[in-house]
């Protein structure tokens, strides 16, 4: 912490009332999710009956340990690939992905591979150009409109590839550990620019995350996954809506609460 | 087992009072850091804006272009060098080993038979009719392998069965092809048309499939992401990343036209086949002429490096420049 917690809230700390209220289940449903089963051909269960109803405007991170099945969920609500058993609806349509991998097109700018986006939705070539500059610089890199993906560094190049998502204009923003192929530095501020665009444009996010620090950092609500089958084992509600810092107390203890449970599901693996 | 789910509701201001003292302590600081969110949204942004441009200039690859006279430079001295060493040498084994001349002529006869090659007009009107010929031979060459190529690449029956014979076709030597296509054409145009399209079109739809195979299907998975029909994934994503390979293969398709059409008006003379480089070199062997040979392989030769030069080597540097997978030492 930066400032001094004791001091500030007596000088600035709010009436218990102004206190922003959590988004109460009010929100329409953004997707919804039933008795969903995944499994490849004839092998293990995948995924093991995933119940979840998300609200419009939540931020919702799915953790789990590697096999987890956690990206499979992220690729069937995308559409990627067919459920075995059950069904997912997401109210807006279709969603948006992120990868881990930028992916942008290599033979394209940043700010055509946003218009490209852009194109693919059908707007009109006459406003793609400006609004693709609007959705760059919403991620601050307006400037960086006319380099090519190899001149920009892996943050930017993540950047470029949000602003590129949210030129879908899809509701439903899906996240596949969309910053852990970055350094601590950069995926720090990315979490807050992230949560920046978040609350700017109102979209459901689901991020998928292997880093429980990461999880309690950005979710309102955490859900965490056991591993074969995957099965949704736990989930935490968090209702405050201002920043958190990674490195605040109330993140670690939150984080250490998520490991715990984690180890415990990852130890039942042993046998 | 049922998934045993609580839900746990961490630092809510309301209970903030029922909750531990540590826990308070840390309310109150998010709270605050919320409400002084609201209160300078635009402070924090510009913070976080100017964090941010920070990291990107740190991050950020400082390029050092070079001009493009150096570039230019770089590029033509040191095989001009090289040609004037290999020529000094040639001369110097002449003066000094002595050689009969019908057996190995010096620079000087060779360059005499060019000279005279050139005032009786042979030279350009065999240079012209073979460039002529090798480029239409490429150009329709081009136009099959595409439309071949793609449908290997992305229909996987057709590449089943055709692949392995296109694949034994680009390691045939089209030559083969010379002694079938004079029984079927006869000495004409056809005959040399048809050897050179059977050296290009397999290296060209070959180059296409290998261009496509190698495309990450994180690319792939994008466009359908972005919703992209099957039209649109072609043009707009498949294509354009296939490119380099593509590239690559219609480069092997040029030096494949070229080398046919060579052996095939080697090979077949006179009828209506016209005065190709190939025709040439075979006269001048009739002739005896070794100067005359050498003469024209040297010309053969250079047409290939000038085509590769002046045609696709900048268009391969840019294309490989604008997608960052050329070697900083290459640029």
């Amino acid at each position: 912490m930066t400032t001094d917690p004791a001091r500030t809230s007596l000088l600035t700390a709010p009436p218990a009332s102004v206190a922003v209220a959590p988004t109460e289940p009010t929100e329409p449903t953004a997707i919804s999710i039933a008795a969903l089963g995944k499994r490849y051909g004839t092998g293990p269960l995948v995924l093991d009956d995933i119940n979840l109803n998300i609200e419009a405007g939540q931020f919702v991170c799915l953790l789990g340990a590697s096999g987890c099945g956690k990206s499979t969920l992220l690729n069937i609500i995308a559409g990627l690939e067919k459920p075995t058993e059950g069904t997912v609806t997401v109210a807006s349509g279709k969603a948006a992905v992120m990868f881990q991998d930028a992916a942008l097109f290599p033979w394209l700018t940043a700010g055509r591979n946003v218009e490209l986006a852009l194109k693919l939705r059908g707007m009109p070539r006459a406003a793609r150009r400006p609004a693709a500059l609007e959705l760059l610089d919403l991620v601050n890199l307006a400037d960086a409109a006319d380099k090519r993906p190899h001149e920009l560094s892996g943050g930017m190049r993540q950047r470029v590839a949000l602003a590129r998502s949210l030129a879908q204009d899809r509701k439903v923003l899906l996240m596949d550990e969309p910053f852990a192929a970055l350094d601590a530095i950069t995926r720090d501020l990315l979490h807050e620019e992230l949560e920046r665009v978040w609350k700017q444009t109102g979209r459901t996010i689901v991020f998928v995350t292997h880093n429980v620090r990461e999880a309690a950092r950005l979710g309102q609500r955490i859900l965490l996954m056991s591993s074969r089958p995957g099965r949704v084992v736990n989930e935490w509600t968090i209702t405050d809506t201002g920043s958190r810092r990674i490195e605040s107390p109330e993140v670690a203890r939150l984080g250490d609460e998520i490991t715990d449970q984690l180890r415990q599901e990852i130890r039942r693996n042993a046998a | 087992m049922p998934p045993e789910t609580t839900t746990r509701t961490l630092t809510a201001p309301a209970a903030a009072d029922s909750a531990a003292a540590d826990f308070a302590a840390a309310d109150a600081a998010v709270t605050d850091s919320a409400a002084a969110d609201a209160a300078a949204e635009a402070p924090g942004h510009d913070e976080l804006r100017r964090l941010e441009a920070g990291l990107d200039s740190l991050q950020a690859v400082p390029e050092t272009p070079r001009g493009a006279v150096r570039r230019t430079l770089d590029g033509v001295v040191p095989p001009i060098l090289l040609l004037i060493g290999l020529i000094v040498a040639w001369q110097a084994y002449i003066v000094i080993a002595r050689p009969r001349p019908d057996l190995i002529p010096g620079p000087i006869d060779v360059f005499g038979a060019l000279v005279s090659a050139w005032s009786s007009d042979r030279l350009q009107i065999a240079v012209l009719t073979s460039l002529e010929r090798g480029g239409a031979g490429f150009l329709i060459a081009v136009a099959i392998g595409t439309p071949i190529g793609l449908l290997l690449a992305e229909c996987r029956p057709v590449r089943r069965a055709l692949g392995p014979l296109l694949s034994g076709l680009q390691v045939l030597p089209s030559v083969a092809w010379v002694p079938a296509a004079i029984i079927w054409f006869g000495l004409t145009d056809a005959t040399v048309y048809f050897v050179v399209l059977m050296g290009a079109v397999p290296s060209i739809a070959n180059g296409l499939v290998s261009g496509v195979d190698q495309i990450p299907p994180q690319l792939r998975r994008v466009g359908t992401v972005l919703g992209a029909s099957r039209l649109q994934m072609a043009t707009l994503v498949v294509l354009p990343a296939a490119l380099p390979g593509y590239f690559s293969g219609l480069k092997q398709g040029w030096a494949f036209a070229w080398r046919s059409l060579m052996a095939a008006e080697i090979i077949a003379m006179g009828g209506t086949i016209g005065f190709g480089l190939g025709s040439m070199l075979q006269q001048s062997r009739e002739l005896a002429d070794l100067s005359g040979v050498l003469a024209t392989i040297l010309v053969i030769l250079f047409v290939g490096i000038l085509v590769e030069l002046v045609i696709f080597a900048p268009i391969e540097r840019r294309l490989l420049r604008r997608r960052g997978l050329m070697a900083a030492g290459l640029r």
